[in-house]
């Protein structure tokens, strides 16, 4: 079993990288990362320089003056934390639209489905191998919030949450967009499906003036957005984990039932 | 149905991004929000009513079966995450968390156990004080890091007689005390605590000695450029500043652990030069404030000890704060000796601002065995800028041809003589208000400064950096810094990901 899982893995390894889609999903994310890195660095130097200014007229920088909250946990790594996983929202549905949709509309799943392969096989296949690229991305940016944290004093332990955190975010979204990958055979479908879902999930504050003050806390524990900055401060939940994870085995178990309807057809 | 469909979507995505762009429920949102979904809902009855996709009876099995898996599935989800909204599980990795004891405190602690009398220290901590909450993880690290401590949850109301004078006088919340003698603790953070500790360690008390009469800055001024924040400083790490008027002098107090100059601005009388000499000559030390304008005899002085003061003032845009008009003399210093004792934990993150700084040059050794030299430097792109009036007023200036160096301006220099038995100390900053109020809590300007203080007193052992504060550091980026990872990474790292992925693209193609 294990050599079958193996053998998927690297066969959809190989179909991704041998597009350049996955090349350009990398390099978007890692080029968005620098810039708003660099943008970020700008403004928290801007930050410090006009409390400064101010406090003292001066043009540089000064004394005790800088408020304890301003520092570069809040004012750097949250930030650039957050556009982390934003930057997530925006490419990793890129990746997942095609993953079983692209197989349905080349006629291709058909040869998959009358293998002796089991449907649950040929889905953990995909979604290690998302999920792997997942990690990939994140990778190939960890430079920038490394160099924070290396100027900010926060310590490797806080760097090693937010990129858990990070991929388990990331794992979540993907699993939404391979389950609607696997509900459809159009890839524009796939990936309109796969944006706005999440993004209706990102945040429920819209719906709170709408809701009593109990179902919009309710409300707020199902944003995604909530259950992630917790990790950019340094915690790890175990109900955020919970959530995350629990994301991830209803899309899974939605693409299993999709492909299983299929072979029933 | 499917632009029906598309149309539902788009309409919730519209209603929810304007409500996220204008921050309010609008009209707009509402209508969007109700609609949307409504379409939805309606599409979905709609190919429910016309799906026949499942006509066999292994089919509809299969999917009935599925169906079930799902909806268990997510109600075992969702029975989970609520059950786990009440579960506290958590690992916290935050920088309060990962707190450790600063390397100076371990130092402490070490003394303390080798102190030969054996006494230990005791942090008496008062539990119904308002800042005891915050404190008492502190007290706790100090207790089990150090087998010299001992540390003792009171109340105000139970506190030992010998602390008592000091309980009447301050608020208080920890005192650290050994041998029935007490020092007061202030602000109860790790650097007030370990300062507490250093001065109950002190054998005999140490005098710094301020020079008065020429214009130096004045001790007790606070305002931001004076420097009463110097005095406290000294005082903290157990130091007592006292004052001395130099043209009365007649010859410098034998209890002197050094000499404070801080930037006399009128020429001194030829009998002080003379004691002063005196005082070096026979192994005195001394820590000097110059600023870039002011040339008086008493430079004349440190020449002798083999420091050159080129006129003018240090620019560097390179290490500059990053922002949009760097101010060229504003310099973040990040460059140290880290072979010299002063600096030699300081590093390219522990910057220190010294803002309008004259160069201080280290040109010759006076004797053979003198060692000299700088200890903090701008970067390689600084030039020495003779319009200092310009520089100083923030008027944009130039390097001119041969102003550029191409190389490291020392900006603080340091000189050890040893002179008949004894050995003379020098500390140089070029730079007055690198010390004042408004500068020295700046950055690392304090564990910069205490260094000298401390190497000019001969207690190295306890030279380092301030035990922290539970603040993540608040250190701005230098333009150069930030450049390098821009370029190196911003640039470069995407740059070769896109070259690997054109190459893909051709190898597909071919």
């Amino acid at each position: 079993m294990i050599h079958r899982l193996a053998a998927l893995f690297v066969k959809e390894l190989r179909t991704l990288f041998a597009s350049p889609i996955a090349y350009i999903v990398l390099t978007s994310f890692v080029s968005l990362s620098g810039v708003y890195f660099f943008q970020h660095i700008l403004a928290y130097n801007r930050l410090l320089f006009v409390i400064q200014s101010e406090a003292v007229s001066s043009r540089s920088f000064d004394a005790g003056t800088i408020p304890i909250h301003v520092n570069a946990l809040n004012d750097l790594f949250i930030p650039l934390s957050n556009d982390f996983s934003l930057f997530l929202l925006a490419v990793v549905p890129l990746i997942t639209m095609r993953v079983f949709a692209e197989e349905r509309a080349q006629g291709t799943d058909e040869l998959l489905l009358t293998t002796p392969l089991r449907s649950w096989e040929v889905v953990l296949a995909k979604y290690a191998t998302t999920f792997f690229f997942v990690l990939l991305i994140l990778a190939a940016s960890a430079i920038y919030p490394t160099i924070v944290v290396n100027q900010s004093g926060l310590g490797i332990a806080h760097l090693l949450t937010l990129y858990f955190g990070l991929f388990a975010y990331g794992t979540a979204i993907a699993a939404i967009g391979l389950a609607c990958s696997s509900l459809t055979q159009s890839q524009i479908v796939a990936a309109i499906l796969a944006y706005a879902i999440p993004f209706i999930f990102l945040d429920f504050s819209w719906l709170e003036p709408a809701l009593s003050e109990n179902v919009a806390g309710f409300m707020r524990t199902l944003a995604l957005q909530t259950r992630f900055e917790g990790f950019a401060r340094g915690v790890i939940e175990l109900r955020n984990l919970l959530y995350f994870g629990g994301a991830v085995v209803i899309g899974f178990t939605v693409s299993l039932s999709a492909l299983e309807l299929s072979r029933a057809r | 149905m499917r632009f029906m469909a598309s149309a539902g979507l788009v309409m919730i995505l519209a209603g929810v991004a304007a409500y996220y762009t204008t921050d309010e429920l609008s009209i707009f949102s509402v209508i969007n929000l109700s609609v949307g979904p409504g379409l939805l809902v309606f599409v979905a009855i709609q190919e429910t009513r016309r799906f026949q996709g499942f006509r066999g009876t292994f089919a509809r099995r299969v999917m009935l079966r599925w169906a079930l898996i799902l909806t268990t599935v997510i109600l075992a989800v969702v029975a989970i995450n609520t059950a786990g909204r009440h579960w506290a599980g958590y690992l916290d990795f935050t920088i309060e968390r990962s707190y450790t004891l600063a390397e100076q405190t371990v130092e402490v602690c070490k003394e303390l156990a080798e102190d030969p009398s054996g006494t230990p220290a005791e942090l008496l901590f008062f539990k119904d004080t308002h800042l005891a909450r915050d404190v008492n993880l502190l007290i706790r690290s100090y207790e089990s890091a150090c087998d010299k401590i001992d540390a003792r949850e009171l109340l105000l109301a139970e506190a030992p007689s010998y602390a008592q004078p000091l309980l009447n006088a301050f608020e208080v919340t920890v005192l650290a005390c050994r041998d029935q003698n007490c020092e007061l603790v202030g602000f109860p953070n790790e650097e007030n605590i370990t300062n507490a500790l250093i001065r109950l360690l002190k054998k005999q008390q140490i005098y710094a000695y301020f020079m008065f009469g020429h214009g130096e800055v004045d001790l007790a001024n606070t305002t931001p450029l004076g420097f009463s924040e110097l005095a406290a400083s000294l005082r903290n790490v157990g130091i007592e500043p006292r004052g001395l008027v130099g043209p009365a002098l007649t010859e410098i107090p034998t209890d002197a652990a050094f000499l404070i100059l801080a930037a006399p601005q009128r020429d001194w009388l030829d009998a002080e030069i003379e004691i002063l000499r005196g005082y070096l000559n026979g192994g005195g030390r001394a820590l000097v404030f110059l600023e870039p304008e002011i040339d008086i005899n008493f430079n004349g002085l440190l020449e002798e000890w083999g420091f050159e003061l080129p006129p003018g003032v240090v620019s560097d845009r390179a290490v500059s704060p990053l922002i949009e008009d760097p101010d060229p003399i504003s310099l973040l210093v990040n460059r140290y000796n880290t072979f010299h004792a002063i600096t030699r934990k300081m590093g390219p993150r522990t910057m220190t601002l010294l803002p309008g700084t004259r160069a201080v040059l280290s040109v010759r050794k006076p004797e053979p065995d003198d060692r000299i030299g700088g200890i903090a430097f701008s970067s390689e792109h600084a030039w020495i800028e003779s319009d200092t009036r310009a520089a100083l007023q923030g008027r944009p200036t130039q390097p001119d041809p041969g102003e550029l160096g191409g190389r490291e301006i020392p900006l603080v220099a340091a000189g050890s003589y040893p002179r008949e038995g004894q050995e003379a100390r020098l500390v140089i900053f070029g730079d007055r208000d690198f010390a004042s109020n408004r500068r020295l809590p700046t950055l690392y300007n304090v564990d910069l400064l205490l260094n000298a203080v401390r190497w000019l007193a001969e207690d190295e052992r306890h030279i380092g950096i301030r035990a922290k504060t539970w603040t993540p550091h608040q250190d701005p980026f230098t333009l150069q810094q930030t450049l390098k990872y821009f370029y190196s990474f911003a640039f470069l790292l995407p740059e070769v990901l896109l070259l690997i992925g054109i190459n893909a693209w051709y190898r597909q193609r071919g």
